[in-house]
């Protein structure tokens, strides 16, 4: 139950790998090599002329190999900002441009030392040749790392999903001040306590089993109901809650444990700061093939206490939405000085059955 | 013991009132929704002891307790928590006495015994290793006995009057015993200083204006200064106070 959220690791987010390693540097080589080979064997060479061959084709491809992973260690921290496929499209144009550049340059040295290499063809034939077989190579080796970098992060995405969900799980601070209402009510009202009690065992229950992938809207709405159905024990006439609910389909699906969380939040950053209370609204609109779930509360004009809080919930519901949904659900916060919005925008999926 | 109990929450001060009752030692003076309230009722009802809930809306516990030590006897402080790791440790740092919800009879009763005064650094010192905001949200004002609160926020200027502070706000003026340098650092955030006395709410601020004479003089938005008072800006200020509004 700590209260910072879990480091990012950078480096696993990345998107290219560092080529500036030596690690890096190894595997660039051992492949340059290897297309090397492969390129002198199908070039119909004789035995006796396969290692000089295979020395020339070795100087040109490692150079090229070499330069090109000098390059995109310097431009790496600079096109990781574009994101994703624009950081692997410009560094493939890129690079191909290196191969044109460089296989002008290597025609041009053999025409001025031309003993030791002879190019029997003609200029643009060379080049042109040169050109393709460094795009296929080039083509094949951007998508290999693509793929590896799409894999790696969904697998640090996943992990920090998991992590943080438990992280942002019921605050220590709810629970104590509950348990502490029920403390209370057993003297007061005690038939009031045993259900604050039975209501809390259920909100437990549901946040114990952690976050499950998808819930029905009608579960996740109603362990929001019991949550405010606590939190109104103690806070009495200051919090209100209006559900404008009606228009979602219940059976619709939704991340589990989303609604909850930002009705916490609602109360913890907002009703609770005030006061004479408020009301929290939650409106539900249901669009063609997507959902739309806003919670809004009013939150005191001079905030200077700190907002930490709401960051963990919050990032975890996002990073939760793009597991779920990738870019096709939206996480928008909206902030003015005396109101605070989240609006979650979701596609709208039933169990199919 | 006489004890106040101030918490935002019903149930909890039920609690608290219903374990001192079992006692006999202690009697409960008042109970109190919130900062305000609780200073009101400590004035008249002069507890000797205040069970203080940190988190509360509005005034929060460690404001009411700087405000609770303007007091001729202030009361000593025992503050309520349900959970705030920071804070605890910084109460058992600073031997600052707290209790913790739900809170346990023989807790409460050893805290009562040990209950002391709070002094101002040692308050100031708990919020910031807390993380609590130790910014006052009001200007606690003596008048003949009573005790008046002006939020900040209504604060148009604070103008330094030989010994004393006279602070402008939007229903009169009133004399404070702080000093300027000391609300400066408090409320630097919203307040600028354009003379050597005095210090203005930057939002309050309408415009600046310059005289056939060549000073530079503020216009404050509500009109709340009268035309003989005019805040002249001192040279040395002016940047300053340009700056600040145009960065507000």
């Amino acid at each position: 139950l700590a209260s910072r959220p879990p480091d990012v690791d950078k480096e696993a987010q990345a998107y290219l790998p560092d080529f500036c390693a030596a690690g890096a540097i190894f595997v660039v080589v051992l492949v340059a090599e290897l297309v090397a080979i492969l390129l002198t064997l199908a070039a119909h060479t004789t035995p006796d002329t396969f290692l000089t061959e295979l020395a020339k084709m070795s100087m040109f491809i490692l150079w090229l190999a070499l330069l090109s992973a000098a390059i995109l260690c310097k431009i790496r921290p600079w096109v990781e900002k574009f994101g994703g496929t624009q950081a692997f499209v410009f560094s493939f144009l890129l690079l191909e441009l290196l191969s044109l550049v460089f296989a002008e340059i290597t025609y041009q040295l053999t025409r001025i030392y031309g003993e030791a290499v002879i190019i029997n063809e003609s200029h643009a034939g060379f080049i042109l040749r040169t050109f393709a077989i460094s795009s296929i190579v080039i083509a094949l080796g951007m998508r290999y790392l693509y793929i590896s970098s799409e894999w790696r992060r969904s697998i640090v995405l996943e992990a920090q999903a998991r992590i943080s969900a438990l992280q942002a799980l019921i605050r220590p601070h709810f629970l104590f001040n509950s348990m502490n209402t029920i403390a209370s009510l057993t003297r007061t009202d005690p038939s009031r306590a045993e259900e604050a009690i039975e209501d809390l065992a259920d909100l437990l229950r549901a946040n114990l089993g952690g976050p499950k992938d998808r819930t029905t809207l009608k579960e996740e709405l109603e362990v929001a109901a019991i949550y405010q159905r606590i939190e109104k024990l103690r806070l009495g006439d200051r919090l209100n809650v209006r559900w404008n609910v009606s228009e979602l389909p219940m059976r619709a699906l939704i991340p589990s444990l989303t609604i909850q969380p930002l009705l916490e939040n609602a109360i913890y950053h907002g009703i609770e700061l005030l006061p004479d209370g408020g009301e929290v609204i939650v409106n539900g609109v249901r669009s063609d093939d997507s959902l739309e779930i806003e919670i809004l509360n009013p939150v005191p004009l001079d905030t200077s206490g700190s907002k930490d809080g709401n960051q963990m919930a919050l990032a975890n519901i996002r990073q939760r939405f793009e597991l779920a949904y990738g870019t096709r659900a939206t996480v928008e916060v909206q902030e003015s000085d005396d109101a605070y919005s989240v609006k979650l925008r979701f596609p709208c999926e039933e169990h199919e059955a | 013991v006489r004890v106040l109990i101030v918490d935002d929450e019903a149930p909890a001060r039920d609690r608290l009132s219903s374990l001192l009752a079992d006692s006999n030692e202690h009697e409960v003076v008042g109970e109190a929704g919130n900062g305000e309230q609780a200073l009101e009722i400590a004035g008249s009802a002069s507890p000797d002891v205040v069970l203080l809930d940190i988190r509360m809306p509005g005034m929060n516990g460690i404001e009411t307790a700087h405000h609770l030590n303007t007091f001729e006897s202030p009361p000593a402080i025992i503050f309520t928590t349900a959970y705030d790791e920071y804070a605890i440790e910084a109460f058992d740092a600073r031997a600052v006495g707290y209790v913790l919800k739900p809170v346990r009879r023989e807790r409460l009763d050893r805290a009562l015994e040990q209950a002391a005064r709070l002094s101002n650094m040692i308050l100031s010192e708990v919020a910031k290793r807390s993380g609590i905001s130790d910014r006052r949200k009001h200007i606690c004002v003596r008048a003949q006995g009573e005790l008046k609160l002006i939020p900040v926020r209504d604060v148009s200027y604070f103008h330094a009057d030989q010994k004393y502070v006279r602070v402008h706000h939007e229903n009169g003026t009133d004399l404070i015993d702080d000093s300027l340098k000391h609300l400066e650092e408090e409320f630097g955030d919203e307040f600028v200083r354009v003379h050597r006395a005095a210090l203005v709410a930057v939002r309050q601020i309408d415009s600046l204006k310059k005289t056939a004479d060549g000073q530079t003089l503020v216009t404050l938005r509500d009109a709340a200064q009268d035309a003989d008072n005019a805040l002249i800006i001192s040279r040395r200020h002016v940047a300053d106070v340009r700056r600040r509004i145009k960065g507000k």
